[in-house]
């Protein structure tokens, strides 16, 4: 399979095994980390001229700011999922998915991921598509193409088997110390309803980032905006994120104590649900075991954990997933097998 | 007497705070009572992650 960079579906695929095709690496979503800028020799001495050397890295994606914290959670999963991968080309790969379920519909998907030829970075193929349907006819649908050197954008498509639910097109410019992007969502010109979004991210040091996002929602007789800001402080190996809005308040955490151990905390407390919540998540990577597990705990007296285990040399990957929620007495469990 | 009642009155304010502060930090109805008891659990976990997480899960077993 060909590069894929940020080709997250609406509803993320499980993690494979990861028996690619093609050469190339897959990088995994979501990895938002500010690139490091290059050592330049210098010409001579002088501040002005360091810093002009040394340019301010680009923050990364807006989205992103989070992201690293809430990977090393644990995801939820109920009941029993197979899901096989098959790639028929260094471009174009398919996926199966059949979901037993107990507590809502069974289901079967079918996916598909075509990459482009385009390479932008060593890791980097464009365009992109992602697409999968299930069997009543639902389509979740992404188009991400690189435009220019700075400029990215995406169309996703969701529909509730025939019918439309979401459709929404966006564009991210990416400059040498900022990102801004700006997202048109639902859209109905005949009605005169929908909404917009535009996020930017400005680097201030090499560590420190300050952004804000703002949005816009019409309807017939209604309209409304929303504004938050967001810090993001990046240490050697820890990520401090803020989110602050008239909606509440989002606090992570993320801390990577060695390369086997990643911790996470996050602090949620919204004003128009009036409630909060705090949870600590941790991974635990053992790759000469090929095990990965992530575990959780939160305010909630919610306690989940999830294991992942690849039996190689098979192309089979094993993920059993457990949540217990003590306070309503609650427990769920989940069985994956994941080919290719 | 004045002295002894003096006493009786600030260790009965004492209880009463203590009380309050209880009844405080056990009702879950309560949003700003949510708020400060999980920011303060966010702030150990911060602590936790940063100080408690500095162990090496493949070095060798110590021989006993």
């Amino acid at each position: 399979m060909g590069s894929v960079l940020a080709a997250s579906s609406p509803n993320p695929p499980p993690p494979t095994s990861g028996a690619a095709v093609a050469p190339g690496l897959t990088v995994p979503p979501g990895f938002g980390m500010p690139s490091v800028s290059s050592v330049i020799p210098e010409a001579a001495s002088g501040m002005q001229q360091q810093e002009e050397e040394n340019p301010l890295p680009n923050p990364g994606a807006f989205d992103e700011c989070h992201r690293k914290c809430k990977e090393v959670f644990p995801m939820q999963m109920e009941g029993v999922r197979l899901v096989v991968n098959k790639g028929l080309s260094n471009h174009f790969q398919v996926n199966h998915t059949v979901l037993l379920s107990t507590m809502g519909d069974s289901t079967y998907r079918f996916g598909a991921t075509y990459v482009g030829k385009k390479q932008t970075g060593p890791a980097e193929f464009f365009p992109v598509m992602v697409g999968d349907m299930d069997n009543s006819g639902s389509l979740n649908a992404q188009i991400i193409h690189q435009v220019s050197s700075g400029v990215r954008s995406k169309l996703a498509f969701q529909t509730q088997q025939n019918k439309f639910v979401n459709w929404q097109g966006d564009a991210e410019i990416r400059g040498e110390d900022f990102t801004a992007t700006v997202t048109l969502g639902n859209p109905d010109v005949l009605v005169g309803s929908g909404i917009v979004v535009t996020h930017y991210l400005q680097s201030i040091t090499p560590s420190l980032a300050l952004g804000g996002e703002l949005v816009y929602h019409r309807r017939p007789g209604e309209e409304g905006s929303v504004m938050s800001l967001v810090g993001r402080y990046s240490g050697s190996n820890f990520i401090a994120t803020l989110t602050l809005g008239s909606a509440g308040v989002h606090a992570s955490y993320y801390h990577r104590a060695n390369d086997q151990l990643q911790l996470g905390v996050e602090y949620e407390a919204s004003t128009r649900m009036q409630d909060t919540s705090v949870s600590l998540g941790y991974q635990l990577d053992v790759p000469k075991a090929n095990l990965l597990f992530k575990g959780s705990v939160d305010s909630n007296w919610v306690v989940g954990a999830t294991l992942e285990k690849k039996l190689l040399p098979l192309p089979l990957s094993l993920v059993l997933c457990t949540f217990l929620n003590h306070r309503k007495n609650k427990f769920q469990c989940g069985f994956g097998v994941t080919i290719g | 007497m004045s002295g002894s009642n003096g006493k009786k009155g600030s260790s009965s304010g004492v209880m009463e705070w203590i009380g309050s502060a209880c009844r405080f930090a056990a009702d879950r109805n309560d949003f700003r009572r949510n708020l400060l008891v999980n920011l303060g659990l966010f702030a150990a976990g911060v602590w936790v992650a940063r100080n408690l997480s500095d162990f090496d899960l493949m070095s060798p077993q110590p021989v006993t």
